[in-house]
């Protein structure tokens, strides 16, 4: 059973919409889920005031429309299915359990902050801090897995304890930041500063950068748990070449101005490309 | 019922007498199939038997990279033992000696599906000596362990499950020659998903009994019925008339199903190659709680 909500118009305000999960709406009928109540802006609106409602709600929810205005969608959830059929707004999957979240275009800041399980599929661009701690918090994701189709922004992955984060373009500067552990793969490549402070976390590139002074080159070899991470990226559809599945990578440990049992793997193997 | 022939073999009016076992199932992967080889080679040597051995392990099939978690190629090893704990000690033992020591290998579990598991890269890690590392890939932990080449990966936990061990085929002919070469048309028929074939080549000469005629200490010992030169010799022989070699096949696997198809696909290879008498070793149907009568193996497979 699938209910399908769709914008009526561009939001006068920032929606927030926490409360738009599956299990929250699961048994509710129409007239139900019209009357649910969400914050616009400085306001209360009803769901029926912002949405048009089709269709049964059960375990999965299509929202429709320019949500870019549009916050938290799948934010706490625990399992079914959330759909984005357009770009939406900041905080996508934050804080999310379980369950799988598909955004059919680009997602604002935060998306997947401090999950702890699930999956949420981007297949455009996200916005800044993909996965990580809200500020005052010491850990981001502690789990789950997010795949970002185009480009991730500043700072994804930071204080991330746990999961996967798979970006087929470049990740922005600073991923990885005080990263404890989990692991952040950039197939386009990973920005500059990556990996400050980083405990126990890897970030993978898959196109040459300067690692900072922190780091320390170790050895170029074939990861073998990094070739599971990829097949893995690849069966959650990012477009992941052969040559980075048979290839050496190049590994620096760091960071040593933290404890040093982080890494930063960067592809290195002219002989399979 | 009384036995039966198969073209020129006569099948004996016996059954074969099996017992529950725990088991798991390894996929070792390496660089190349020679090296996975290697690993399951070096991992199922000294298994042959429970008794003398603490496990019973044979490699199960090759696999190909499509089939394998990190697209290598493999092998699909089953290990055998009388509890789950057990299987756990003897897995840890292989995979670090075996399966870790060997170029270019990682080690996964075959049956993730087990509700029961025991843990293997969960101890196999104190190796790494504080610098193991573990990944959580697709909600499973993996560990990463430095050695001298690169890492070692393995699995942190293998499922068990519930099989059955000691499926049988006694394989008898008048020559030597030909009971081997019966034999190993039988073992060749036999392997395949769901089993294991401990012994060399899948075959074993020295069938043993309980216990002994001459020590009460001795858990097993040869199965003087069955040896042809005993037969001149020994009141109670069971070696038939015209037969002057004889191998028996022991047969392990994952259920009662696996072990009985097994055995009739043994039986029809062994009687197509030649086997003058097939039989089955039981304990009169005391000890064992799976018996395989052989009357019911007479439909080809």
């Amino acid at each position: 059973m699938t209910l399908t909500l769709s914008l009526r118009a561009r939001p006068p305000a920032r929606v927030i919409a926490n409360a738009l999960i599956p299990e929250r709406l699961h048994g509710i009928d129409a007239a139900g889920i019209a009357a649910v109540n969400v914050r616009c802006g400085r306001e209360t609106v009803a769901v029926g005031e912002l949405f048009e409602i089709s269709g049964t709600a059960g375990e999965e929810l299509v929202l429709a429309g320019e949500l870019g205005r549009v916050e938290g969608i799948g934010a706490r959830m625990s399992g079914g299915r959330v759909v984005v059929e357009g770009p939406c707004g900041d905080h996508v999957g934050a804080r999310m359990s379980g369950g799988e979240i598909v955004v059919r275009g680009d997602a604002g800041a935060w998306a997947g902050a401090e999950m702890s399980g699930g999956l949420v599929r981007i297949s455009g661009d996200a916005g800044a801090r993909a996965g990580a701690a809200y500020p005052g918090a010491r850990a981001g994701m502690t789990g789950g897995e997010i795949v970002i189709s185009g480009d991730a922004g500043e700072e994804a992955g930071a204080g991330m304890r746990r999961g996967l984060m798979a970006v087929g373009g470049r990740a922005g500067s600073g991923a990885g930041l005080r990263m404890l552990a989990g692991t952040v793969i950039a197939l386009g490549g990973i920005g500059a500063e990556a990996g400050i402070g980083n405990r126990r976390g890897s970030l993978v590139s898959g196109a040459p950068i300067e690692p900072l002074p922190g780091y320390a080159f170790a050895a170029r070899y074939r990861p073998p748990a990094l070739r599971l991470q990829l097949r893995r990226a690849r069966e959650l559809g990012l477009d992941v070449g052969g040559a980075l599945l048979r290839g050496r990578w190049a590994r620096w440990s760091g960071d040593r101005t933290e404890l040093g049992r982080g890494e930063i793997l960067i592809f290195d193997d002219e002989e399979v490309l | 019922m009384s036995g039966y022939r198969l073209g020129d073999t006569e099948v004996a009016d016996t059954f074969a007498e099996a017992f529950p076992m725990r088991y798991a199932r390894l996929v070792v992967t390496a660089a190349t199939a020679d090296w996975a080889y290697e690993a399951a080679r070096s991992a199922t040597g000294f298994a042959t038997s429970v008794i003398g051995c603490k496990c019973e392990a044979a490699i199960e099939r090759s696999l190909s990279p499509e089939q394998t978690p990190d697209g290598r190629p493999g092998i699909a090893v089953l290990l055998f033992a009388m509890d789950r704990e057990s299987v756990g000690k003897r897995a840890l033992d292989r995979v670090g000696q075996c399966v870790m020591t060997c170029p270019t290998t990682a080690c996964f579990d075959g049956l993730e599906s087990a509700e029961k598991t025991v843990g293997l890269g969960a101890g196999l890690r104190y190796f790494g000596d504080g610098f193991q590392a573990s990944k959580v890939i697709a909600g499973r932990r993996f560990w990463r362990i430095p050695v001298m080449e690169g890492e070692f990966l393995v699995s942190d936990s293998l499922g068990v499950g519930s099989g059955v061990g000691g499926g049988n085929l006694v394989i008898g002919a008048a020559e030597d020659t030909g009971a081997l070469a019966a034999a190993q048309a039988a073992a060749e028929a036999i392997r395949g998903e769901g089993i294991a074939l401990p012994f060399p080549g899948g075959i074993a000469r020295s069938g043993s009994k309980v216990g002994a005629l001459t020590s009460s200490s001795m858990p097993a010992s040869t199965n003087h019925q069955m040896a042809p030169t005993l037969r001149a010799q020994v009141d109670d022989t069971l070696v038939p008339e015209g037969v002057g070699a004889v191998f028996e096949i022991v047969i392990d696997g994952v259920d009662e199903e696996a072990v009985r198809e097994a055995m009739r696909r043994g039986l029809h290879a062994a009687a197509a190659a030649g086997a003058a008498h097939v039989s089955s070793v039981n304990f009169g149907g005391k000890l064992g709680e799976f018996h395989f009568p052989l009357s019911e193996l007479q439909d080809p497979p």
